[in-house]
């Protein structure tokens, strides 16, 4: 863990037009549940946290935390400034993921529960935010290693979000088994029982790990052996 | 001393081979990597850095290799030709973030210091978004030198740079050869090459093509002969009796100057001011007009 | 073999080695846009380019055209009478697919010469910068037409291959068809302003997706609420003006296209919504224009 990476990580992802982008997305949603619940009441605005919250923004803020720390830099080989010093790769690699982490629980997990929060039951809403936090940590371990291997890490991850885990997860519920969403919802169904079971509790947990250390791992492993390809 | 060493080193993408079984040792001063585009500079660079594995043979630094060994780093400093993306933070803030990164014991005194010898003191508080490409290089050179490394490997550091710039930052580097550090820097260019470094290194299509000084090359090309301009009391009966000496090939006369066309330097330099003043001629001037790195050049790659 | 470099001082010359202009006919500014024109629509399906570009246009392509595949091939089995579903409606199911190509394709057309700074060596050539944006929008627009006709044409193919009525049928596909030339131009104009202004990939995608996925998810929960729990017709009609998606199921439902939304769309809400889709094609267009004028002139 290197304090100057993450701290110029943070300000790669802070400094720039994106926050902006970044911030939309809390906004959005807390405003929305905010504005369902006053016009009607919180049980109807709910049903918008694990139709679209859950399974859309929270990942989304994922990637764009994870790309923005890792993707630019790697795309255009500035990497090299950082990684032309007797600097651990894996260190390297996990400074990084913290800072993507941090984001993607303030702006993806945080506002889910405050937003559950704002609809009432706040034991569903603790529920939705445990399994928020593990979810948001193995999307954002996962797509930082999709971002160090290739420069099209945003679609990519978009494409394993939204059609493997949204279209063919709502099709085929077999698909649970290898859902991140589902992994955090099942972990959260301890905490209340509002959360679907689709899973099995210990598969959910050792698999939410597996995927955090293996996806941070792999970061690093492919930083180590990061190449300067000339001109492309 | 520090001398980084490429052994047989071929790399390779796909079909397309960048560098073919080049060997050569750079050792302390300023060496110049000298080759037209796409000759594989940028390729040889990154091996010598670390940050591209050699398809074939070894690059090493004091006998360690480069690649994946990050403690090298401690000992490399690297201006890539890349752009800095870190636009957002200060002179000073990136040059002490790689001073961080190495965690020197004094990071805030080493950046100042680092900071006055490439003339960027002044401008350290602004943003790098707003610098010129000179001052950017420079900025990049500090960030480089920050943790006094006794290699510096510059990728085309002249590119775009104004030539006031180029001025100080040629100086900077002769005086860091001059220290006893291992400078190694690339170019197209020939003029760049040619007033900063003595010592190159000629990389043509992925070859080495040479290697040494450039004078010293320009004499191993014994097929060629070496041109002379010379300028004298008497040019035509100088060109009349150079004529009849066995190490002259050719002799013309070109306005004020005598075109001495010279197979054997060595017989030619020593029996020349004999000749003249055997005959009466003096002799004014005597300079070869073709040394230039140019015409060196121009002979490797049309090989 | 090189000449000995002459001494200083002495003058230059340059020698003619037979560098020709070209003196013979020059093809108009027609003939540039409609070559931009049709580069950019191979572009985006990633013909001309390298084998990567092409696997993600194709990918999606390939996904979207499947189940068509698969209905067709239920409703020639089984001989159903009608098709389980309208051409239209099936746009709509695979709205995810055609946005992610809009998302995924959109920066290639537009961030990249952008981006690259190589807009102004094209501006330098006589096509102006207005009628550049616009030519690359139109190349979008067509490409993402060809990507929601495609999956019609095919059921369309199976609908008349297993004997349904053929007027029937035609005027429903001529009725999608119309309606998706609409959407590709309001997605091609809304993805197109976004990439033409967040000029990295990855963020120009995530841009794309927010507004044509999010928003529509947004705009499809509040259109529910508003009207099963909140028993608001105005309401659920109106917020289906807010997105390009919804101004599509909204004017198919108007247009009985076969496309049910949770209230139906008429009286003065159908002109509405056409106009309000017209504006939005206009809105990017003319945001297009600005963006490229500004960065080509830079």
């Amino acid at each position: 863990m290197n304090a100057t990476i993450a701290k110029l990580a943070l300000q790669a992802l802070l400094g720039r037009r994106r926050f902006f982008l970044l911030l939309a997305f809390p906004v959005l949603l807390i405003g929305l549940v905010a504005l369902v619940t006053a016009l009607l009441d919180g049980e109807a605005a709910y049903e918008v946290l694990p139709n679209l919250g859950y399974p859309l923004v929270l990942p989304l803020v994922a990637i764009l935390a994870a790309s923005s720390v890792l993707g630019p830099e790697v795309d255009d080989g500035s990497i090299v400034y950082l990684l032309s010093k007797p600097v651990n790769r894996y260190g390297v690699a996990i400074s990084k993921w913290v800072v993507a982490l941090g984001a993607t629980l303030v702006a993806g997990a945080l506002p889910i529960f405050v937003a559950a929060l704002i609809t009432g039951d706040s034991t569903r809403a603790t529920a939705l935010f445990v399994g928020a936090v593990v979810a948001g940590t193995a999307y954002s371990a996962l797509f930082l290693a999709i971002s160090a291997v290739t420069r099209h890490a945003v679609i990519a991850s978009l494409m394993f979000v939204l059609i493997w885990e949204s279209l063919l997860g709502n099709l085929f519920s077999g698909i649970a088994w290898l859902s991140i969403g589902q992994w955090g919802l099942r972990i959260g169904h301890e905490i209340s029982s509002a959360l679907p079971d689709p899973a099995n509790l210990g598969y959910a947990i050792v698999a939410s790990l597996l995927v955090t250390v293996v996806g941070a791992w792999f970061a690093g492993d492919r930083l180590r052996s990061f190449s300067l390809t000339g001109d492309e | 001393m520090s001398t980084l060493v490429l052994d047989s080193a071929s790399r390779w993408f796909g079909n397309v081979v960048a560098v073919n079984d080049v060997s050569l040792s750079i050792g302390p001063g300023v060496t110049g990597l000298l080759g037209p585009n796409g000759a594989g500079k940028t390729t040889l660079m990154a091996m010598m850095s670390g940050f591209l594995a050699p398809s074939a043979g070894h690059v090493t630094l004091d006998g360690k290799p480069v690649w994946r060994n990050t403690e090298t780093y401690r000992q490399i400093g690297l201006v890539p030709e890349r752009e800095l993306s870190f636009g957002y933070l200060t002179g000073r803030q990136f040059v002490r973030a790689n001073a961080d990164l190495h965690r020197l014991p004094e990071a805030a005194a080493a950046t100042e210091r680092i900071l006055e010898v490439v003339d960027m003191v002044e401008p350290a508080g602004r943003r790098l978004d707003t610098y010129s490409k000179g001052m950017r290089q420079r900025v990049k050179i500090a960030a480089a030198l920050v943790h006094d490394p006794s290699v510096l490997l510059l990728d085309e550091p002249f590119n775009g740079v104004d030539p006031r710039q180029r001025m100080h930052l040629m100086d900077l580097l002769r005086r860091l050869g001059d220290e006893g550090r291992t400078v190694l820097f690339s170019s197209h260019i020939l003029e760049e090459v040619e007033r900063l470094a003595r010592h190159i290194e000629v990389v043509v299509s992925g070859r080495h093509a040479a290697s040494g000084d450039f004078g010293a090359i320009r004499r191993l090309m014994t097929d060629r002969p070496v041109q002379y301009a010379v300028q004298s009391s008497d040019n035509r009966t100088l060109a009349s009796v150079l004529m009849a000496h066995e190490s002259v090939r050719a002799v013309s006369l070109r306005g004020e100057h005598l075109d001495v066309q010279v197979g054997d330097l060595g017989s030619f330099a020593v029996d020349l001011p004999g000749l003249a003043r055997q005959h009466d001629v003096t002799l004014f001037e005597l300079s070869p007009s073709d040394e230039s790195l140019e015409s060196v050049f121009a002979y490797l790659v049309a090989r | 073999m090189p000449e000995p470099s002459p001494g200083a001082g002495r003058p230059g010359v340059i020698h003619d080695l037979g560098y020709r202009h070209f003196d013979g006919l020059r093809e108009g500014t027609p003939a540039i846009a409609r070559t931009l024109f049709t580069t950019g629509l191979r572009h985006a399906y990633g013909l001309g380019r390298s084998g990567k570009s092409k696997v993600m246009p194709f990918l999606l392509l390939a996904m979207s055209v499947l189940p068509a595949t698969i209905v067709v091939g239920v409703v020639v089995l089984t001989g159903l009478d009608e098709l389980p579903v309208s051409y239209a409606s099936y746009t709509n199911r695979t709205q995810l697919l055609v946005s992610l190509f809009a998302a995924s394709q959109a920066p290639v057309l537009f961030s990249r010469d952008l981006r690259h700074r190589s807009i102004v060596l094209y501006l330098a050539r006589p096509l102006a910068a207005p009628v550049f944006a616009l030519v690359r929008w139109l190349s979008l627009t067509l490409a993402m037409f060809l990507f929601t006709a495609i999956p019609t044409v095919v059921l369309f193919a199976g609908a008349m291959l297993s004997g349904l009525d053929k007027s029937d049928q035609a005027t429903a596909a001529l009725k999608a068809l119309a309606l998706q030339a609409l959407l590709a131009m309001m997605i091609a104009g809304v993805s197109g302003v976004i990439s033409s202004v967040s000029l990295r990939r990855g963020f120009a995608v995530v841009g794309s997706v927010m507004a044509l996925i999010v928003l529509t998810g947004i705009v499809t929960v509040m259109q529910n609420i508003a009207w099963f729990e909140g028993d608001n017709k105005a309401v659920s009609v109106g917020v289906g003006l807010l997105s390009p998606w919804s101004l599509y199921t909204g004017l198919a439902n108007a247009w009985d296209a076969g496309i049910d939304t949770p209230v139906p769309v008429d009286g003065a809400w159908v002109p509405a919504y056409a106009i309000v889709a017209v504006l939005l094609v206009a809105a990017c267009l003319l945001g297009l224009v600005a963006r490229f004028r500004k960065v080509g002139s830079r």
